[in-house]
């Protein structure tokens, strides 16, 4: 009976201690404990666990632990982290209404009163200061790129057929036109990942109704059913009947880089993508740059149109960096922030060839130039549609702009089943925030 | 007396002990199993992002997944798979595994090799297929071209794209089946062929005759585990087309993992997860019966 009663003690204590093991951690002591989660890879990696270093060093209380996440399932592990209430001190989010959302759960600090100390705020551009402005205050610090959209093209391939960058959607078309002739695919595109091709839609959207039609829409002011949306769509079905795009490009996956090796061998003259692109290249494929083969130009403009046309298609910042509202030294979570742009940081993410939002970057790259030009230039932002709409919604653009660009539906069946989804979040979300507040009165 | 109390005793020093070993299996299930799976249907209720509050919407989302043509699509999907993986890969694993099972050692070399897309992981299979049927480098086009044809689009061909899949999907897992029936023949007495063989049964007679009906219960567990696995199938389509293009090939589990982990409507992917749940059981219960009944 007591031998019994022995093992059942012990083998009771030895489960017990396996489940306790994972919870402890050792803490430093006297210090206090900063967490921060970023997604970027590489070289750039080292940049931010660099800057850190430099603020622990400066800062000895505090530790600093750095964590590289996944990109993809980054939004899942935030959300799975709020829950079980372990969310880092620091993270990033990419604005839109994931940010909203992140503010209005009271997940994350108004940062407002550090951003205004010492007119800290002011060092950034103001389209990325704007970008992380909701209901008038500053929640997140647009760190880390400038990304927009344009048309990056091989110039050898131009060079060969005497082509000229396009000014206008017509005279694009005409180059693409002539490339088709010739063999040549006009545009190299990958997609299985579904955002690729939706920058089409949305950079012919925005051209030829400008930011109130999707602003309007997502808002519920308006709707996906309207000229912008059906002109993008159409136009997309049109050019896929040219052969304006790379053989199989639904099928191809951005990640795997099939898409891009057409556009390195100039078996496709150009590729639609972020700015990051030059990056991209730089680590795949560099001495397709150092030959001076990479060329760009804006996404090109429809002259009749009213809306504006140097609006561009991007971010301001990409990953804006939080801080916890469970956060136990707020001011210390934003000094790391800073920290990461400081003049150490900035060389060297300016070397890895990051357009950072900064009102006093600059530039020796051609290419890169080029881009920071024509974001001076631009009036606006359209922040992509899949950052700024709710997850939910973006999916089903996504989706439904792929099926366009493999036409089995037309513009106008996409543009509803797009309203749909808009209605439905809509809906969903009016019924909360009233039942919300009638909670809140009853209280 | 004392004999039934010592039996009693002994029933009793079982059912302790049982149950101290069973404890930590039979937590870890509760834990990682029996709880997920209850919690799904209790989140099936709820319509969530993750980040903002539960909203309860009843049965709200099992109406939305009933009307749902994606998902039925899928389901119909799954069935496609489910079928063709059975009519593709049980005959093809039989022969290879007659075969092998006939020239004994000679055999191993063929094996071995017959034995390697079972070795490689799924994920490493989508890629490798990724760039093999790529429309303007790959193996499928290059082929097309040598011949003077033209480029081949099969993952990108919403006609194409499921049947692609399949065919990978028989290519990864044939193999599995063929050691399988392999493990069933070495089950056969070689006495039964030899007293075949006296009676004067020729090699296809043994075949149809006696090795085919002793290896039924090897094909009916195999059919079983076909069809769970192809219900349920994910990481190969996933790799290689998430299910697109325009849900084409979209499966069930690819479906659910897009409404959680890209949509994150986590409520309504519960409800597509039970809903995948209690189909797959169905279909798995109703086909065990099926094939039990026959054998009666």
């Amino acid at each position: 009976m007591n031998r019994k009663a022995i093992s059942a003690v012990l083998s009771g204590t030895m489960l017990l201690s396996l489940m306790a093991g994972s919870m402890t951690t050792v803490q430093a002591a006297g210090k206090t404990k900063l967490t921060l989660w970023h997604i970027q890879t590489g070289e750039m990696a080292n940049v931010i666990q660099g800057s850190v270093d430099r603020f622990m060093e400066a800062n000895p209380d505090y530790d600093v632990e750095v964590v590289q996440k996944q990109n993809d399932t980054f939004k899942t592990d935030v959300s799975l982290a709020a829950q079980a209430g372990t969310l880092p001190d620091i993270f990033i989010t990419w604005g839109g209404q994931t940010m909203y959302d992140y503010a209005d759960q009271g997940l994350i600090a108004d940062l407002t009163e550090y951003m205004n100390k010492d007119n800290y705020k002011d060092q950034f551009v103001d389209a990325g200061i704007a970008q992380c402005t909701y209901k008038d205050k500053i929640w997140a610090a647009p760190v880390e790129n400038i990304s927009v959209a344009g048309i990056f093209y091989n110039k050898d391939v131009f060079d060969k057929y005497n082509l000229e960058e396009p000014k206008t959607l017509d005279d694009l078309e005409k180059i693409c036109d002539t490339l088709v002739e010739n063999g040549v695919a006009p545009f190299a595109l990958a997609n299985a990942t579904k955002w690729t091709g939706s920058m089409f839609f949305q950079y012919l959207a925005t051209r030829y109704g400008g930011l109130e039609p999707f602003a309007d829409a997502a808002a519920g002011k308006g709707s996906f059913e309207n000229d912008a949306f059906e002109f993008a769509g159409t136009k997309i079905q049109d050019w896929v009947d040219k052969g304006y795009f790379c053989d199989g490009f639904n099928g191809m996956d951005d990640d795997s880089g099939q898409a891009r090796a057409l556009f390195y061998t100039g078996s496709a003259a150009m590729d639609l993508m972020g700015s990051w692109f030059t990056m991209t290249i730089a680590g795949e494929n560099k001495q397709f740059l150092d030959d001076g083969k990479l060329g760009f130009f804006p996404f090109p403009e429809i002259p009749d149109s009213k809306a504006d046309q140097s609006l561009c298609l991007g971010t301001i910042g990409d990953n804006l960096y939080v801080v916890s509202n469970k956060c136990a030294d707020k001011e210390a979570a934003f000094k790391v922030i800073q920290s990461l742009l400081d003049d150490e940081a900035v060389k060297e993410r300016t070397d890895l060839a990051k357009i950072i939002p900064l009102k006093s970057f600059k530039t020796s790259d051609p290419v890169v130039q080029e881009v920071l030009d024509t974001i001076s230039k631009a009036k606006g932002i359209q922040l992509w549609y899949d950052q700024y709409l709710p997850s939910e919604v973006a999916e089903v653009h996504k989706t439904t702009s792929q099926e366009i660009f493999g036409k089995t539906i037309t513009p106008a069946e996409a543009d509803k089943e797009l309203q749909d989804a808009m209605t439905a979040y809509l809906s969903k979300k009016g019924t909360a925030s009233t039942e919300a507040e009638s909670a809140e009165t009853e209280a | 007396m004392q004999q039934t109390s010592l039996a009693f005793r002994r029933k009793k020093s079982i059912a302790v002990a049982s149950t101290v070993f069973l404890f930590p299996a039979l937590l870890v299930i509760a834990i990682f199993i029996i709880y997920p799976i209850i919690d799904s249907f209790a989140t099936s209720a709820y319509d969530w992002n993750g980040i903002t509050d539960k909203l309860f919407v009843g049965f709200g989302n099992w109406k939305e997944m009933f009307h749902d043509k994606v998902f039925w699509k899928a389901f119909g999907n799954n069935l496609i798979v489910m079928v063709l993986s059975i009519c593709i890969q049980m005959p093809i694993g039989i022969a290879l595994a007659t075969w092998l099972d006939k020239v004994g050692r000679k055999g191993n070399v063929a094996k071995v090799i017959w034995f390697i897309p079972m070795l490689m992981s799924s994920v490493a299979i989508g890629y490798l297929f990724r760039y093999a049927l790529d429309a303007n480098t790959g193996f499928v086009t290059g082929l097309s071209q040598l011949f003077g044809g033209g480029r081949v689009d099969l993952l990108g061909n919403p006609g194409k794209v499921l049947l692609t899949c399949i065919f990978i999907i028989s290519w990864q897992f044939t193999p599995f089946y063929m050691v399988y029936y392999l493990a069933g023949y070495s089950g056969l007495s070689e006495d039964v062929k030899e007293a075949a063989m006296i009676d004067g049964a020729t090699e296809r007679q043994y075949f149809w005759r006696v090795a085919l009906p002793l290896l039924k219960p090897t094909i009916k567990s195999a059919v079983i585990l076909s069809m769970v696995g192809s219900l349920k199938y994910f990481d190969l389509v996933y790799v290689l087309t998430k299910g697109g293009p325009s849900h084409a090939s979209e499966l069930m589990a690819t479906y659910m993992y897009s409404m959680a982990f890209e949509s994150h409507r986590n409520g309504y992917a519960s409800t597509l997860a039970c809903g995948m749940f209690i189909l797959i059981s169905l279909i798995a219960i109703v086909t065990m019966r099926l094939l039990n009944r026959k054998e009666d």
